[in-house]
């Protein structure tokens, strides 16, 4: 990263290159420069083939505040410079790290193992079906040497008919035999896939069932604790604030805010329930009550604190219809 | 705008055939991709500096299946227009 080439290196290259004098090359690297330049203002971007496309990059204007005054301000928009790299040349740039950084692939994707694992079989399969034409052969070839090795002519018609029958029958054994081991291979392979497709989706519809599940429970929990602890309603001590709804605030937000946590929205709702009538849709400078909280209103970990916050958040749901 | 049409302005500003600016623009490209591929930056005096970087591996995750893998590092090719350029351009 620290080796630069300097423009004055460039020049030199270049010109030695494109077999030009380095005034020329400097003239055209000039000229360059300058047409770019005059090429972005007008069209806002120059492609250049074998290297890549420079773009203007329109930024919008946007709202911010004076770091020392917090007064409200607005960044105008601009436009930025940006370059990006031909697909052809990114590739390359991008290929030449990974040879000096060696441990990359670590990827954990089963699709890819997949296909890894069809690609090892069709491999073995290759491997197979090259060892298997070879073993007939070489009963064939000590055969040969045989042959020569024995002048007489009677023994030589003998042992033509005796091997002859015996390879094809090789053959057709071997041929067969392929073919169940292609076969099985492939039924493997198709079980395999089939069987990690179905424990996937058994265990979806595992987790969806488990989910429906714990909903119900829940459900049936809250309806029991509901009678046993019947909380409704809350009372709340002073006031911390009035929070004025501004545009894009929240119930939560003010939650946040003020008790640390969204979780307590539904005690908003709760102490200004006669000026909401929809939580959802508040009506912008309606003032919102913030009560102070008891330490048990705020313990998330006590049922009845649990259960209190799930019946005023239905409650508002109930509203928001 | 298409790299024709650059080869004809350049052409026109140095006086030079169509034929010769392609070349030498053909070889400027070939220079700056072999010096980026070894990692070099390539300094174009007035305009900027073309150079390499180097993003670190990271984990990324699926949205919709949570899924997490490695995304490996990489190095991608920056642009960083020299101040004037900028400033040039800005608001054109």
């Amino acid at each position: 990263m620290a080796e630069k080439l300097s423009w004055t290196e460039l020049r030199r290259t270049l010109a030695a290159r494109a077999g030009v004098t380095e005034k020329e090359a400097g003239e055209f690297l000039a000229a360059f420069n300058a047409q770019l330049i005059e090429a972005l203002k007008q069209d806002k971007q120059v492609k250049i083939n074998g290297l890549g496309t420079f773009r203007l990059q329109a930024v919008a204007p946007r709202r911010s505040v004076n770091v020392s005054t917090g007064e409200e301000m607005v960044i105008e928009g601009y436009n930025k410079l940006v370059f990006a790299p031909e697909a052809g040349v990114k590739e390359l740039v991008e290929s030449q790290p990974s040879a000096d950084e060696q441990p990359t692939p670590t990827t954990i994707d089963p699709i890819k193992k997949l296909g890894e694992q069809a690609q090892e079989i069709v491999g073995l399969l290759d491997e197979l079906n090259d060892i298997r034409p070879e073993e007939p052969e070489s009963p064939e070839i000590p055969e040969q040497p045989e042959t020569p090795e024995e002048p007489a002519p009677a023994p030589a018609p003998k042992p033509e008919p005796k091997p002859e029958p015996t390879p094809k029958k090789y053959h057709f054994l071997r041929d067969t035999l392929i073919c169940v081991v292609i076969l099985l291979l492939l039924l493997l392979i198709g079980y395999f896939f089939l069987r990690s497709q179905l424990t996937s989706w058994i265990e979806q519809l595992g987790n969806k069932e488990q989910v429906e599940y714990v909903i119900e429970g829940e459900e049936s929990d809250l309806d029991e604790e509901v009678v046993a602890l019947t909380p409704q309603p809350q009372t709340y001590g002073k006031l911390i604030t009035t929070e004025r709804i501004t545009p894009g605030s929240r119930l939560a937000w003010i939650s946040k805010k003020h008790y640390g946590d969204i979780a307590y929205w539904p005690y908003l709702y709760d102490a200004n329930k006669d000026r909401l009538q929809n939580p959802s849709f508040i009506i912008i400078g309606t003032p919102i009550r913030v009560p102070k909280l008891t330490p048990e209103q705020l313990d998330l970990s006590s049922e009845q604190t649990r259960v209190n916050l799930e019946y005023l958040e239905r409650e508002a749901r109930k509203a928001m219809r | 705008m298409l790299t024709k049409d650059l080869i004809n302005l350049i052409a026109g500003a140095t006086g030079k055939s169509k034929k010769e600016t392609e070349h030498l623009l053909t070889t400027f490209n070939a220079i700056i991709r072999e010096n980026l591929m070894a990692g070099k930056t390539v300094q174009l005096q007035g305009l900027g500096a073309l150079e390499t970087k180097t993003r670190s591996e990271r984990i990324i995750v699926h949205p919709k299946t949570g899924e997490r893998t490695v995304s490996p590092s990489k190095t991608q090719v920056v642009f960083k227009p020299v101040a004037t350029i900028k400033d040039a351009l800005k608001n054109s």
